[in-house]
C-alpha cells in the first residue's frame, strides 16, 4: 500500500451562491500521521473535509486516498475512512448499539462479524452502559463519543475528526486525547481540524494552517513556532492568520 | 449494478424497521382512514348511489381506497425519512459509506415499497372482510407492488428535492392527493364531461386504480391490457429519475 493517505491537489470550491471557500489547496498527509487543519471559522477546513469524503464536489482539482481517485474507486477510498463530522446527528429511531451494527453494515460488515468491534468500541468510548438508549437520550458529551464509535467500527486505517472535541468536558476531552494517541501509536493515519490550538500542539505531527480557502502553513509544531519565534501555536496561528480564534 | 449487498441489505432493514418502530403513526391510520371512508361513502351513501357499473357502490370504492392508501404510504415513508435524514444531519454519514447511488436509491425504495405493500394487503384483507371477491389475486397483489414502487420513487424524488415539511406537505397536499380523488377513487370517470375525461387519461393514478379495480371487480373505465403496461412503464419513469436525481447529488451533495 502507498505511503501517501490523503493527497489533494489544486483543490478549488466555489459553491452555488459565488463563494470560494477552497481556493488551490494542496495537502499531502503521510500514512501513519497525525496532521492538524487549523483556521478561523469559515476559512475552508469543513469543505476541504468534505471534498475528501466526497459530500463537496470539488470545482477543480483531485484527491486521492491511497493513491485511488475518490470518485472513480470511491468504494475503496470511503472504506478507507472513517469520519466524526463536526455536525452532530440526531437518530429518531435506533438504539446506539442499532446505529453501530448499521454503520458496520453499510461498509459491508456482516452483523455476526462486527459483534465484538462494536463491543470493543462502546467499552472504548464510555458507551457499552448506554448502548440500549436511543440518541435522543443521550447528552452532548455522550452523542460526541458515539460519534467517534461510529466513525471507528469499521476499523478504518484513515480516521478524520472533524472538531471532536467541541462541547465536550474537560475530563473527557483527555480521555479522548489519550485515546487517539492509542490509535495513533496503533498505526492509523488521522486527520483533527479543532479550534483548540493546544489540542493540535499536543497530538499533532504536523499541522497545516488554512486561511481565506488557503494553506498559508504547513509544517511541524516546533517547525513553525521556530519559523516566527513564537513560544506557542497559539501565537503562530494568530500572527499568521491575522484574526482571532473567534472571528 | 448493486456490489457491496451488505450495505444494501443493511440500509434498506433499517427502512423497513423505521417505519416498524413508529407502526402507530404509519400502519393504523391508513387502516382507520379506510374503514372510515368505508363506513361514510360506502354504507351511509350507499342507499343513494346504488351501485356503479353493475357494481355495489361500497365495492364500486374499495380499489380506489386501497390503491390510495398504497399511494399516501409509500410516498410518504421515502420522501419523510430522506428529509427528516437531511434535516437531523444523518443523511450526510450514510452519503459517505462505499453505497452506489442506486444502492442508495433502491434501499429507500425498497423500505417505502414495502410501507405501502404491507398498507395495501391489511386494506386488500379488509376488503374480503366486507365481502369482496378478488377475481385475479396474482395480478392484484402484483398491482399493489408495483405501485407502490413507484409512488416510493416519486417520494424519494420529491424527499431529495424539499429543503423543508411545508414544501413536502405542499406536494402531497396540493399534487397527490388532488391526483388520487381525481383518478376516479368514488366514481366512474365516465360520469364526467368530455374534459374531465380528458384531464383522467393523463392522470397516472387513474391507470392504477382501474388497473386493480379490473383485477379486483371485474370492472374498468380503461383497458386493462393498457392499463398495466401504463403502470409499468410509469414505474420504470419513477425509479429512473429517483436514482438519476440520487447521482446528481442534488441538494444532498454540495
Amino acid at each position: 500500500m502507498s505511503d501517501t493517505a490523503i493527497k489533494i491537489i489544486n483543490l478549488h470550491k466555489k459553491y452555488e451562491d459565488g463563494i470560494y471557500a477552497v481556493q488551490g489547496i494542496d495537502l499531502l498527509i503521510k500514512k501513519g500521521e497525525f496532521y492538524g487543519l487549523l483556521g478561523p471559522n469559515g476559512a475552508g477546513k469543513s469543505t476541504t473535509i468534505n471534498a475528501i469524503t466526497s459530500l463537496v464536489k470539488p470545482t477543480k482539482g483531485s484527491i486521492t486516498v491511497f493513491n485511488k481517485d475518490i470518485v472513480s474507486d470511491f468504494r475503496y477510498t470511503r472504506s478507507k475512512i472513517g469520519i466524526a463530522p463536526q455536525e452532530i446527528s440526531n437518530d429518531w429511531f435506533f438504539s446506539v448499539e442499532q446505529l453501530l451494527y448499521f454503520q458496520a453494515g453499510f461498509y459491508g460488515i456482516e452483523r455476526k462479524n462486527a459483534k465484538e468491534r462494536i463491543e470493543y468500541i462502546l467499552h472504548k468510548v464510555g458507551l457499552y452502559d448506554h448502548k440500549d438508549k436511543k440518541m435522543r437520550q443521550l447528552s452532548g458529551g455522550m452523542k460526541r463519543r458515539l460519534q467517534i464509535a461510529r466513525a471507528l467500527v469499521t476499523d478504518p486505517e484513515i480516521l478524520i475528526l472533524d472538531e471532536p472535541t467541541a462541547g465536550v468536558d474537560v475530563a473527557l476531552r483527555h480521555d479522548l486525547w489519550d485515546f487517539l494517541q492509542q490509535l495513533h501509536k496503533g498505526g492509523k493515519t488521522i486527520l483533527l481540524t479543532t479550534h483548540y490550538i493546544d489540542e493540535a500542539e499536543l497530538l499533532c505531527e504536523r499541522v497545516g494552517i488554512i486561511n481565506h480557502g488557503k494553506l498559508i502553513a504547513e509544517d511541524t509544531v516546533p517547525n513553525l513556532k521556530s519559523s516566527i519565534n513564537k513560544s506557542k501555536l497559539e501565537d503562530v496561528f494568530l500572527e499568521l492568520t491575522g484574526r482571532t480564534l473567534n472571528d | 449494478m448493486i456490489r457491496n449487498w451488505v450495505g444494501f441489505y443493511t440500509l434498506s432493514s433499517r427502512e423497513i424497521l423505521r417505519f416498524f418502530t413508529v407502526w402507530k403513526q404509519t400502519i393504523i391510520p391508513g387502516v382507520v382512514t379506510t374503514l372510515l371512508y368505508i363506513f361514510v361513502f360506502g354504507v351511509a351513501l350507499e342507499d343513494r348511489i346504488t351501485e356503479i357499473d353493475g357494481i355495489s357502490y361500497k365495492m364500486y370504492i374499495l380499489p380506489g381506497l386501497l390503491m390510495m392508501n398504497v399511494i399516501t404510504n409509500a410516498v410518504a415513508n421515502t420522501a419523510s425519512s430522506m428529509l427528516q435524514m437531511k434535516l437531523l444531519q444523518t443523511l450526510p454519514e450514510l452519503l459517505i459509506t462505499p453505497l452506489s447511488s442506486l444502492e442508495l436509491s433502491l434501499s429507500f425504495i425498497i423500505g417505502g415499497t414495502v410501507r405501502g405493500f404491507v398498507n395495501g394487503i391489511l386494506i386488500l384483507l379488509i376488503c374480503i372482510m366486507v365481502g369482496m371477491e378478488i377475481r385475479d389475486p396474482v395480478s392484484t397483489v402484483f398491482i399493489i407492488f408495483i405501485v407502490a414502487w413507484s409512488f416510493s420513487s416519486l417520494g424519494l424524488f420529491i424527499g431529495q428535492m424539499s429543503d423543508s415539511w411545508d414544501q413536502l406537505s405542499l406536494i402531497q397536499n396540493f399534487v397527490l392527493t388532488p391526483l388520487s380523488f381525481l383518478g376516479g377513487i368514488f366514481y366512474s370517470v365516465a360520469m364526467l364531461p368530455e374534459w374531465g375525461l380528458a384531464i383522467s387519461k393523463v392522470n397516472p393514478v387513474f391507470y392504477t386504480i382501474n388497473s386493480l379495480r379490473y383485477a379486483t371487480i371485474g370492472v374498468s373505465d380503461a383497458p386493462f391490457s393498457s392499463s398495466m403496461v401504463f403502470i409499468v412503464l410509469f414505474s420504470l419513469l419513477l425509479t429512473t429519475l429517483a436514482v438519476k436525481t440520487m447521482e446528481s447529488g442534488k441538494k444532498i451533495r454540495f
